[in-house]
């Protein structure tokens, strides 16, 4: 058992790391330029190169895939000759990134035009100081200066290559100075458990996709704890009682059900009981971020047309899988050496006809999670698979790489647990 | 209504061209609303303004209260306070405001910032955190002077330092605003002098009349002198909500400010509401909340929307024209579009009424082939042109024996699906058959498009909305934005010497003339055809008052109040 769960392991992470290149040239290659669809169409080609590198996009493609996995502030170090470290700021309970000059946390901001270095203080607050930037002479004569700036990145400033702008200083005009010419945005990579910046929200992947993650457990929860066992039930009823009425009208209205598409069946159900009846909200207005909880309602109608679509689809799996099960040789001895009906459906059908059912179940929890797209579009329901979609028709990298690595886990996860469910059910297999 | 008298003398001491305009508007030759424009352009204050043109002999309409500058339709019936207004629309990154690229994101900052001028409903612009401007007679400096007394929601009171500043932010190439091509006028802050701490003095480079309604312009919100960067972490701002909560694809939330600079009709500082709340859904379930009454309106509603919303019982449905069009524009430095009677005749095979209402559900103006639409101040009205496909055939004949080449003539026409423009260039498509076009259609998803829409051939681009004819035409139709904005690589020297004089004409009237010939120009041997103009609408639950429609669908939610 050891050595399947340390098997599965292995492969999930394999999986992950082929997933993330894959989802990384596929960004790479099929998304448009990020930053006209920041700036918008009528930013100049200058501004949009200057916004590409502030972001770090003009870095080649292998080195933006290590920074994704492992960081680069071990990069920067190398530029700036100094360590650099994150602190929490605890007014905005967001991660700062400062130099570590000589146990004196420090970053540089250009201001009017001229490079000044911050020092924090003990108290967290940080003071300005004029000191002199010890700056690098290159070969082509200009002098630069590697360090950390107030918004997270390292930075190379030139001396004198400032924008040629004039700018209105707090000692009058003057021509902007020392400018920023690379950037490096500083961190410290998913294996260190720094998934990034959406490019699409401009914050950390961490915060925004945290609560989508939250109201998708919360809707797939509700829909799971609802459908799968009034699904088993009904299909155990209706493979039962095969070939009579109640069977039929399992078996045709569960079809039904199916074979509508998700979009009808929420329309429908947002025309009736939203819209015409008013007696459920009609989509899944979040005005506050716990709008699930402080009105429950919320949830009815998208609950509705997960059960519609899912209720078919596992009820007519497990009643043909019972009715296969219940035609099986050991069934008609248990009938007939005079066991209980009752047992022998409980004790005897239903273990060997759920294992069919189990592999389904266990794949659409991964689907639930991550693949209600249409579900959550109708109903504007912020979730996970809604997520993923807006990232990736932005072309959001960090966002949709994160959102994938997490369904990732547990699509693998749903998997192993449906292993041990097998095994449970029959002892017959053992992972060796 | 007791009318201020306001004396010849007193005009002219705004603005010496102001008796004049009067003089104009008296005999019934500029109409109240350009009469307006001027007036506040040249520095008249809007409500003496209005003051005036009510009494000017043109058709009585009320005018707004003297003194109110940032005047309002008045409502009827007794304001009340408080309550909630939710609306849907969608939730993007947010830091610079200068930097916005969005209109949604310019909703959510002018709740609790300010713009320096207000171009109304009525596609007017008057002072608004400035008490007025003034523009010299060659129209190339412009003193701009701000309102006193006016607090930011950190208890700072703005003054020029935070107008300078932000004229700063707007002007650095680094930051990546689109203010910067707008005030091209501008080579750097050294044209922008600090006269005192309630005095700006614009020196323009070029003359140019637009300066008040690029102020408007909606990155063009007045920032804080101490700005870093990022409006979300310091929602500083002099406007009359405060931010509350701001969460990209979900929420925003705003309260309340008390100390508000500006009045409502009790006295009492504005706003009447207590909460807004925007919340980011897609267009679809947006429509849906807003029938089963979860939110009470609904970012710029689609066609589709409108046609699902205007009968429902408790919605209140509101159109307003604007200078949005969808363009069907040619490639002028490309085979066949390099030959005016490839143009022309494509022109002709448009039947602009047809087209409006399969792909716009007549809910729009019809146009003439020029990018100056009726609600611009100098718009000169001409006939709509006809269908006329029997023409456009001769036309293309002859250039086919020209070429030696066999008609149809085969075109391909790129596009989006994003505003309708599908239905239109389908239309288009049966239309020009009969003239010898045989058009593919190339539609893509608006992103798609956006990446590629000045390298096309042929083209159905959509223009938003500009207050001033010279704030758009500059941007697409001269030699300089070849490379930039000028998508069609179309620029005509007498063009060109015309627009830049319109850019210098204060006078409605002159500058109309100036735009007769433009517009003859264009529609004669321009790049662009232009079935029609599009309505917007807002929509917004009933028991909303005050709400305006306006031109560039921004949410003007100071002075709205909730009637339960």
């Amino acid at each position: 058992m050891a050595r399947f769960v340390f098997r599965s392991i292995v492969s999930t992470v394999i999986t992950m790391l082929l997933v993330s290149i894959l989802l990384f040239w596929l960004l790479e290659v099929g998304s448009g330029d990020i930053t006209i669809k920041i700036l918008g169409v009528f930013s100049t080609p200058e501004q949009r190169a200057s916004y590409r590198s502030q972001l770090g996009l003009d870095a080649p493609s292998y080195l933006r895939y290590s920074d994704w996995l492992v960081g680069n502030d071990w990069r920067a170090k190398n530029k700036i000759g100094f360590d650099v470290v994150t602190i929490v700021n605890q007014a905005t309970g967001e991660q700062e990134w400062w130099a570590d000059v000589d146990g004196v946390l420090t970053r540089w901001n250009m201001e009017d035009g001229k490079l000044l270095t911050l020092r924090r203080g003990a108290d967290g607050s940080a003071s300005s100081h004029i000191v002199s930037i010890d700056w690098q002479s290159n070969e082509d004569g200009s002098e630069s200066f590697w360090g950390v700036d107030t918004k997270g990145n390292a930075v190379m400033w030139v001396r004198g290559g400032g924008a040629e702008v004039w700018a209105l200083t707090k000692a009058g005009l003057r021509k902007q100075g020392d400018g920023p010419q690379e950037y490096i945005p500083l961190r410290k990579g998913l294996l260190r458990g720094d998934p990034g910046k959406s490019l699409q929200y401009g914050r950390p992947v961490a915060v925004t996709l945290a609560p989508r993650v939250r109201n998708t457990l919360v809707l797939a929860g509700v829909a799971f704890i609802i459908v799968m066992p009034l699904a088993l039930l009904l299909g155990i009823y209706a493979g039962i009682n095969e070939g009579k009425p109640s069977d039929r009208f399992v078996s045709i209205s569960s079809l039904g059900a199916t074979a509508t598409p998700e979009f009808v069946t929420g329309i429908f159900l947002i025309l009736v009981f939203g819209i015409w009846l008013k007696w459920v909200p009609a989509v899944a207005i979040f005005d506050s971020p716990n709008a699930i909880f402080e009105n429950p309602l919320l949830l009815v109608l998208p609950v509705l047309t997960l059960t519609a679509i899912e209720l078919g689809y596992i009820t007519r799996m497990t009643r043909a899988s019972m009715v296969e099960v219940m035609d099986s040789a050991y069934i008609r001895t248990a009938i007939l050496k005079g066991m209980p009906y009752s047992r022998v459906v409980m004790r005897h059908a239903v273990r060997n006809a759920l294992m069919a059912p189990i592999t389904i179940i266990m794949l659409h929890v991964n689907w639930l999670i991550g693949g209600v797209v249409v579900v959550e579009a109708i109903f504007g329901y912020p979730g996970l698979g809604k997520y993923i979609y807006d990232a990736a028709i932005f072309g959001d990298v960090n966002a949709v790489e994160a959102a994938a690595m997490l369904t990732v886990t547990i699509a693998v996860a749903t998997r192993i647990l449906g292993d041990l469910a097998y095994t449970f059910l029959n002892p017959r297999i053992r992972y060796g | 209504m007791k009318i201020p008298q306001i004396s010849k003398k007193q005009m002219e001491k705004v603005h010496p061209y102001i008796p004049e305009a009067y003089g104009l508007l008296e005999q019934g030759r500029v109409s109240r609303r350009e009469f307006l424009r001027l007036a506040t352009l040249l520095g008249m204050s809007a409500g003496a303004a209005s003051a005036l043109a009510a009494c000017g002999g043109a058709p009585a309409e009320p005018a707004a209260p003297a003194g109110g500058e940032a005047a309002a339709p008045a409502a009827a019936g007794g304001i009340k306070r408080g309550g909630t207004w939710k609306s849907s629309m969608s939730l993007q990154l947010l830091d610079h405001p200068a930097r916005l690229s969005w209109v949604e994101g310019a909703n959510i900052v002018r709740q609790f910032g300010e713009y320096l001028t207000e171009t109304g409903s009525d596609n007017i612009t008057r002072p608004y955190l400035l008490e007025k401007w003034e523009a010299s007679e060659d129209v190339k400096t412009w003193d701009l002077f701000l309102r006193k007394g006016v607090k930011f929601n950190n208890g700072d009171e703005l003054t020029a330092d935070d107008v300078m500043f932000t004229f700063g932010e707007w002007l650095n190439p680094d930051i990546g605003s689109s203010m910067l091509g707008l005030l091209s006028y501008l080579s750097g802050m050294q044209d922008v002098e600090k006269v005192d701490d309630y005095h700006i003095r614009l020196h323009l480079q070029t003359a140019n009349i637009g300066v008040p309604e690029h102020l408007f312009h909606y990155p063009a919100l007045v920032l804080h002198r101490d700005f870093e960067g990022d409006i979300i972490k310091q929602p500083v701002g002099t406007g009359a909500f405060t931010l509350e909560e701001y969460a990209e694809g979900e929420r925003a939330v705003f309260k309340r400010r008390t100390d508000y600079w500006r009045n409502g009709e009790d006295g009492k500082p504005l706003p009447y509401l207590d909460e807004l709340i925007y919340i980011s859904t897609d267009k679809d379930a947006g429509i849906a909340a807003l029938q089963s009454g979860q939110v009470n309106s609904l970012y710029e509603p689609r066609p589709a929307d409108f046609l699902a919303s205007k009968d429902v019982e408790g919605l209140t449905v509101r159109a307003v024209s604007t200078a949005q069009a969808l363009f069907l524009r040619m490639r002028v430095d490309l085979e066949p579009w390099d030959d005016n009677r490839v143009r022309t005749a494509l022109k002709l095979c448009q039947d602009r009424a047809k087209i409006l209402q399969l792909a716009y559900f007549s809910e729009g103006e019809l146009s003439i082939d020029a990018h100056v639409a009726p609600v611009h101040p100098a718009y000169c009205e001409k006939p709509i042109p006809e269908y006329q496909p029997e023409e456009a055939r001769k036309l293309l004949e002859e250039y086919a024996a020209e070429k030696g080449i066999e008609l149809p003539l085969k075109v391909t026409l790129a596009t989006k699906n994003d505003q309708n423009e599908p239905e239109m260039a389908q239309a288009l498509k049966e239309m020009a058959a009969p003239a010898g076009f045989d058009i593919t259609l190339d539609i893509t998803e608006p992103g798609g498009y956006w990446d590629r829409w000045t390298e096309v051939d042929l083209g159905i681009t959509s223009w938003s909305h500009r207050p001033l004819d010279t704030m758009v035409l500059p941007l697409a139709y001269t030699e300089e934005s070849i490379g930039a904005w000028n998508e069609t690589r179309w620029f005509d020297k007498e063009f060109e010497t015309l627009l830049h004089e319109a850019e210098a004409t204060l006078d409605v009237e002159k500058r109309r003339s100036i735009m007769c010939k433009i517009e003859d120009i264009m529609q004669e041997r321009g790049p662009i055809g232009n079935p029609f103009w599009k309505s917007i609408w807002n929509i917004t639950n009933s028991k909303f008052k005050n709400v305006q429609a306006h031109p560039t669908a921004y949410d003007l939610m100071y002075e709205v109040w909730l009637d339960e």
